[in-house]
């Protein structure tokens, strides 16, 4: 009988095999993970030893100057240059944030206040839950929930890769689009990844947003119109926008329901007949105030609740912005700059025309910041 | 040089030094038992797929800590199931009791007690699950076993027998059942 059983078992727990797609994109993550290799080390070990040097020659520079201003010694090491800044290395949270993520070049970098990090993980996309508890990432054919410690807390598969995401406001729903058999779906699970369910089979590559009360999402249909799932009474309801004219983005308000939505050219509010000129505009919002990242610079408009709106002094940004996000006290910039590299910066909200401003990371300029999220 | 002779210590040597050709064979070499292994602890495809990927990522990301005295299969196989696990787990706290496994394709079954059976494996606890996993769906030993599951040999006999004294009496009674 026992013998009976366990053939039993082997003929019904037959495991099946990955799919060749699964395995040649696992072989080219696990082939970036390894090591560099020993020449490589060395020419780190010859940088280290450089930079060792030169630091002595900076303690140097420095005990001379003591000396000098106490008289004893008349010296000058080198030319005397301005201090260039020193900018950093790791991805840095804003002031006021809880936590900051971005996806540069297909990996993320997350950093949290409390100092957990990930740090490289290659995924389609990326965004952080409310409160910065799990960050919800496209990676593969799957979406996944990890703790801001790369700690997966679920994964689900999503039948293909997930390019955009929003967390709804109550942590209780994820919005995501993801590409299947050549077009894009809008899909939503609960936070936990339970009960998917599809909203719209053909909608644009653009992230969805929540309302804030978490009871409807706006998002971008495939004819390129702005179009809002009301889940109380489930039934879309387009907002803006003719076939072909393109909304590009989505934004709800962190209060109330006014919805802004970026075009081509302009930036309009649903429902309040107020629209700006705008080219291409990336937008956010900061608590009641709306930011539109043009290439050069964020335009600020302050938003009322019955969607009257006042422009702002705007904030002039050194370089192209390509993505964007913000929260009640900061907003957050990627920009390629004229001088030839990327960078993550954040300006402090609501502190003038001069806020104080922060490099959160320093790239390469051929190494793309596909996104970020701030909470 | 080619690798496909090569024994799998010195395709780790060659990997470490940052050889891709040597960890591109120690990795089409041992992908297919690491993903089968994740998929027989999680019993879902998607979730295979992610472990078994980040487990190589991991795997070539310590290379240079792996201590080559040692097979480097086990090792492989232990980043695999422990990744496997701490998910499950993580799952389970959210939701809450052990996630099952996604429904197997019906077309294999041959009977009413083939089915019962499959319901019985999923409804066991998930340690028991794993080590009947590893050893009748991977064809694994016992040995082999505890050593993937960092657990003492009579540890891993243990769960297989009350295991399958589980299952025993769920496939007597289905053959009751279906007489």
């Amino acid at each position: 009988m026992s013998r009976e059983l366990e053939q039993h078992l082997e003929r019904l727990l037959r495991v099946p095999q990955a799919s060749d797609e699964v395995e040649r994109r696992a072989l080219g993550l696990a082939l970036a993970a390894l090591p560099a290799p020993a020449g490589a080390d060395r020419s780190r070990r010859l940088r280290v030893l450089l930079l060792a040097a030169a630091a002595t020659l900076a303690l140097l520079a420095v005990a001379a100057a003591a000396l000098a201003t106490a008289g004893a010694l008349h010296v000058t090491l080198g030319t005397s240059s301005p201090g260039a800044p020193v900018l950093p290395r790791e991805l840095h949270v804003p002031a006021g944030a809880k936590a900051v993520a971005a996806v540069v070049d297909g990996r993320l970098w997350l950093t949290t206040r409390s100092g957990l990090s990930i740090r490289g993980l290659p995924v389609q996309s990326a965004t952080l839950s409310p409160h910065a508890l799990y960050v919800a990432a496209g990676i593969g054919s799957s979406l996944v929930a990890m703790a801001p410690d790369g700690a997966r807390a679920w994964s689900r598969a999503a039948g293909g890769p997930v390019v955009a995401i929003a967390w709804a406001p109550d942590g209780l729903r994820i919005a995501y689009v993801v590409r299947r058999a050549g077009r894009f779906q809008l899909r939503t699970v609960e936070g936990n990844g339970a009960r998917d369910r599809l909203l719209d089979g053909n909608v644009r590559r653009v992230t969805p947003s929540w309302r804030a009360d978490s009871l409807a999402v706006a998002y971008v249909g495939g004819g390129g119109r702005a179009v809002v799932y009301d889940f109380a009474h489930d039934s879309h309801r387009v907002v803006a926008g003719r076939p072909g004219a393109g909304a590009q983005q989505v934004a709800f308000a962190p209060e109330g329901t006014t919805l802004a939505i970026a075009s081509a050219r302009a930036v309009t509010l649903d429902g309040a007949g107020w629209t700006t000129p705008c080219e291409a505009c990336d937008l956010a919002w900061t608590g009641s105030r709306l930011v539109a990242a043009s290439s050069t610079k964020l335009a600020l408009f302050r938003v009322t609740p019955d969607g009257r709106t006042t422009s702002l002094e705007p904030l002039a940004v050194s370089g192209r912005v390509e993505a964007l996000d913000a929260t009640e006290s900061a907003i957050v910039v990627a920009v390629a700059r004229p001088s030839g590299t990327r960078m993550l910066g954040a300006a402090a909200a609501g502190s003038g025309a001069h806020p104080p401003r922060e490099v959160l990371l320093q790239l390469a300029a051929t190494t793309p910041i596909d996104a970020v999220s701030v909470r | 040089m080619t690798f496909e002779q090569a024994d799998d210590r010195t395709l780790v040597h060659a990997a470490r030094a940052g050889d891709r050709e040597a960890a591109g064979e120690l990795f089409r070499r041992h992908w297919p038992a690491a993903w089968r292994t994740a998929y027989g602890v999680t019993g879902r495809r998607a979730m295979a797929d992610d472990i078994a990927a980040d487990a190589f990522e991991r795997a070539f990301a310590a290379l240079q800590r792996f201590d080559d005295r040692r097979p480097f299969v086990p090792w492989l196989h232990r980043i695999v199931v422990n990744r496997a696990l701490d998910l499950l787990r993580a799952e389970r706290r959210l939701v809450g009791g052990d996630p099952p496994p996604e429904p197997q394709d019906d077309r294999g079954l041959g009977s009413g007690g083939d089915r019962a059976l499959l319901d019985a494996v999923n409804s066991l606890p998930l340690q028991r699950r794993v080590v009947v996993v590893l050893r009748y769906g991977i064809g694994m030993g016992p040995d082999e076993i505890a050593k993937v599951l960092d657990l003492p040999s009579g540890t891993v006999h243990s769960r297989l027998a009350r295991a399958l004294e589980q299952l025993r009496e769920r496939f007597e009674m289905s053959d009751v059942q279906g007489a």
